[in-house]
This record gives structure tokens, sequence and C-alpha cells, in this order.
């Protein structure tokens, strides 16, 4: 199950931050903030710090799970350098079809809202709902 | 590799997008131009406000195209113009022109549009092609957008347009530089 | 054939549009045309409410010359002088006409109801009227 969804901008600002279950402790704004700004910049540094790929690869993206005794963090980033970060427990292995759901909800709700914008906290009732469902049915 | 992107641009055209009536668009295009002339009454304003446009337009919806399709990173400049054509060009308007005229270096390509929907029903009056109206000129502010957003800074303009009397359209695309925004800020 | 046609389209507020002219060119009758169109324009709007169709045939007579209208559904009016009578040649070319006109109107650049400068238009129309009516 997912616990938890964060997502970040280009410049490692949080633009999303919404638990979805009780088992997970709610993060003060000023920790979430943190929490974004420290991923980003280890997620910079690590997709640096790949051996280098072979020829025609192409380049680390950078962090995709971390694991932890209790739960693994699932890290999408878009060519766009969005990061999408969900907390799950142990069982969920791969998360990547949810994740790029979640990606065209927030083009769909946010990108496309001409009121919306770029780089700033999404503030859309109907990605509150889109997203809701969609961690449910996960 | 080509053939790649053509067949991914298709399926998403296909399954994935949705479609509105050509013609709603056309004319909302068409009018939303003749207003910013009349606005403006000055052709050259006019384009830049149809590039800003555009541009505002190409940084939200480059996300719209990964979205939906299973695009990774280019691997290089040649690969991005397959992608804009094929694919960018493809979802959003059916129609995918062909990548022509690379410079040496290979930093600049022009994109021929043989059939610009956005032409339709259009003809430019005498005075607009005197004074160099780039009657599609959004299209140049959507790549440009789009391409900053994965980290590609370019310069993109219109140099040949049917409606002006050329036997084609072209549109030139310069890259200047990659933009590198990976490298966290230092903490001090 | 030594055919004259006169053509002209007038808008809604009875302002000319466009006009042309084919076939053998006569200088002196420039004015008269404009005038004998214009006097007809009263028969059009008595004449487009016995119809149902567009095309209304001939409408007025005046010498030697024969007036044709057809009227559009946004009550603008095609023209065309004429001396031999010639029904259906006449309904194909304002059929045609009718269309061309719509698809100026298509374009975002043109107002309704302003004179067509279009030199594209201007061509079109000639080529209509050597096909139908020279």
């Amino acid at each position: 199950m997912i616990h938890a969804l964060f997502i970040i901008n280009r410049s490692g600002g949080l633009i999303y931050h919404k638990n979805f279950s009780q088992h997970i402790v709610q993060l003060s704004s000023n920790e979430a903030l943190i929490f974004a700004g420290t991923f980003h910049g280890i997620h910079a540094l690590a997709s640096k710090i790949s051996p280098a790929p072979k020829r025609d690869t192409p380049r680390d993206t950078g962090i995709q799970t971390i694991d932890t005794k209790n739960f693994r963090m699932h890290c999408f980033q878009t060519p766009t350098g969005i990061k999408f970060i969900a907390v799950t427990d142990l069982m969920q292995t791969q998360l990547t079809g949810a994740l790029g759901k979640m990606y065209m909800l927030y083009c769909d709700y946010a990108l496309k809202n001409p009121f919306y914008n770029l780089e700033m906290p999404i503030r859309s009732e109907m990605f509150d709902t889109k997203l809701l469902q969609l961690v449910q049915a996960h | 590799m080509e053939k790649q992107y053509k067949t991914i641009g298709e399926d998403a055209w296909k399954n994935n997008v949705e479609k509105v009536n050509a013609e709603l668009f056309i004319f909302t295009y068409g009018s939303l131009v003749v207003q910013l002339v009349k606005d403006y009454e000055d052709y050259a304003a006019v384009n830049k406000q149809l590039d800003k446009m555009g541009y505002n337009i190409g940084v939200r919806l480059v996300d719209d195209i990964m979205a939906r399709t299973s695009l990774e990173r280019c691997s290089g400049f040649t690969a991005t113009a397959e992608v804009i054509s094929k694919v960018g060009f493809k979802l959003f308007l059916n129609v995918a022109p062909s990548v022509a005229s690379w410079s040496a270096d290979g930093k600049e390509f022009s994109l021929i549009v043989d059939d610009n929907p956005l032409n339709d029903f259009c003809e430019l009056p005498p005075k607009a092609v005197q004074d160099g109206l780039w009657y599609s000129n959004v299209l140049c502010g959507v790549i440009r957008g789009a391409l900053e957003m994965m980290q590609m800074q370019t310069e993109v303009e219109f140099v040949r347009d049917v409606l002006r009397g050329d036997d084609t359209s072209e549109i030139r695309v310069r890259l200047l530089r990659m933009l590198d925004e990976e490298v966290p800020a230092s903490d001090d | 054939m030594s055919a004259t046609y006169y053509f002209a389209i007038v808008g809604t507020n009875d302002s000319p549009l466009y006009e042309a002219e084919f076939g053998v060119q006569r200088d002196e009758s420039k004015y008269l045309n404009q005038f004998v169109v214009h006097a007809a324009l009263d028969l059009v709007d008595d004449a487009q409410f016995m119809s149902n169709a567009c095309y209304l045939k001939t409408v007025d007579r005046y010498n030697d010359w024969n007036v044709s209208a057809y009227v559009a559904p946004s009550n603008t009016r095609l023209m065309l002088l004429h001396e031999a009578k010639a029904d259906e040649a006449i309904r194909l070319f304002f059929t045609d006409c009718h269309e061309l006109y719509l698809k100026t109107l298509l374009n975002p650049f043109y107002e309704s109801n302003s004179p067509i400068q279009s030199q594209t238009f201007d061509a079109k129309v000639n080529t209509l009227a050597k096909k139908h009516l020279l």
C-alpha cells in the first residue's frame, strides 16, 4: 500500500505532500520541505557518483528506491526533472506504473490548468480526488 | 530508431489523445491572431506575443508527451528532432513535418511543415506579408518552451511560410546550449 | 460571342463588396452597371420572399440587360448583369461563387461586409466565369 506521496519540482522545492494512511506520522511542513530539499540533493549526487555508463546507454537517472526495515521509498523522475516519491510498505517492489499514472494526473489537473503556475505548490481539489482514487484502487 | 518514434507517435495519437474539432481549433487560433493584430497594430509585436504564448504552452505540454508515451531521454539532438516531428507534432496537430537541412555541427535543423493545419482557410492581407507576420509563430514558442524543459536552450524561428507565398513552411531550430540543472546548489 | 457580363457582390448594408466584368469591356457602361444593379436591389428584396431558392433568376430588365440575383442566407447578394439568357449556367456560376465567398468568410483576416481585396478570390471568380459564362 502507498502510505504517502511527495512531489518535488525541478529545483528541489516541495510542491505536493499527502499522507494516505494512519500508519505514518504527519511531517510538519518544515520537515517535509527539508526532506524534499535533501532528497533532491542526494538524488542529483547519486546520479553523479554513478560509475560511467556504457556507451549509448542513457545517463543514470539517480535513486529509484530506498529500502529500510519497515518501508520502501520509490522515486520516479520525469524527463523534465519532476520527482514523484512514494512511501510504501515492503511488499511493493515495483511502483513505476502507479507513479506514471500520477504523472498523468499531474499533467491533466495541474499543468493543463492555465492558472497553475509552474514550479508552485499544487492546490487542486480535482487532483486530490483523482489521486486518492488512484491510491485506493492500487 | 526513426521508425520507433513514428510508431510511438501514432500509437499515442490513436489511443491516448483526446481529439477536438479541427475547425473549432483553427478558428480559435485565427481569431486570436487577428485580435492580437488589432490590439498591437505592429506585426513584430504580434510575432513576439505568439512566441510567448507558445512558450507557455510548450513548457506544460512537454510533460504531457512524456506522461503519455514511453519515451526516454533522447540520446542526442538528432533524436530530439525526430521526437519533435514524429511524436510532438503528431500528437497535437496530427502532422509529422520532415526534418531537413542539418548544419555541419549538428546543432541546427529545419522542420518542413508541408501541411500546417493552422493555415487552413487563412489568407494573409498584403500588409501582413510585407511587415513580416509569421502567422503560426506560436509553434516556434511551443518548441522552444518544450526543449527548455528538457534542458536545451534553443532559438526557434520561421524562415519560410506558404501563407507568405513561399513554396513550403520551414521552422529553423538552433541549439544554443545544454542547461545542466542536475547539479544541486552548494549549501553555503 | 461578344457577351458582356458584370458581376457584383453586395453586402448586407447594400454596399458593394466585390465587382468584376467579364467578356467584352464597354467603358461607357461602367457607372451604368453599378446603377442598374443598385436599382435592382429593391426588386431582389421583393423577389426573395416569393421563392425558397437562393437563386432568383432574372429579377429586372434594363434595355438589353437582364439582372439575375442570388441571395445567400446571410442576405449577401450576388448580382449578375447579362444580355443573353442562360438560367442554368448562371445558377451554376452563382453556386460556385457563393462557395468561394464562404471560403473567404472563413479567413480570420476577412471582416464580414468589408470589400474583398484578395487577388486569389479575383482570379478564381474569373476562372469560374470562363467556365460557366463565356
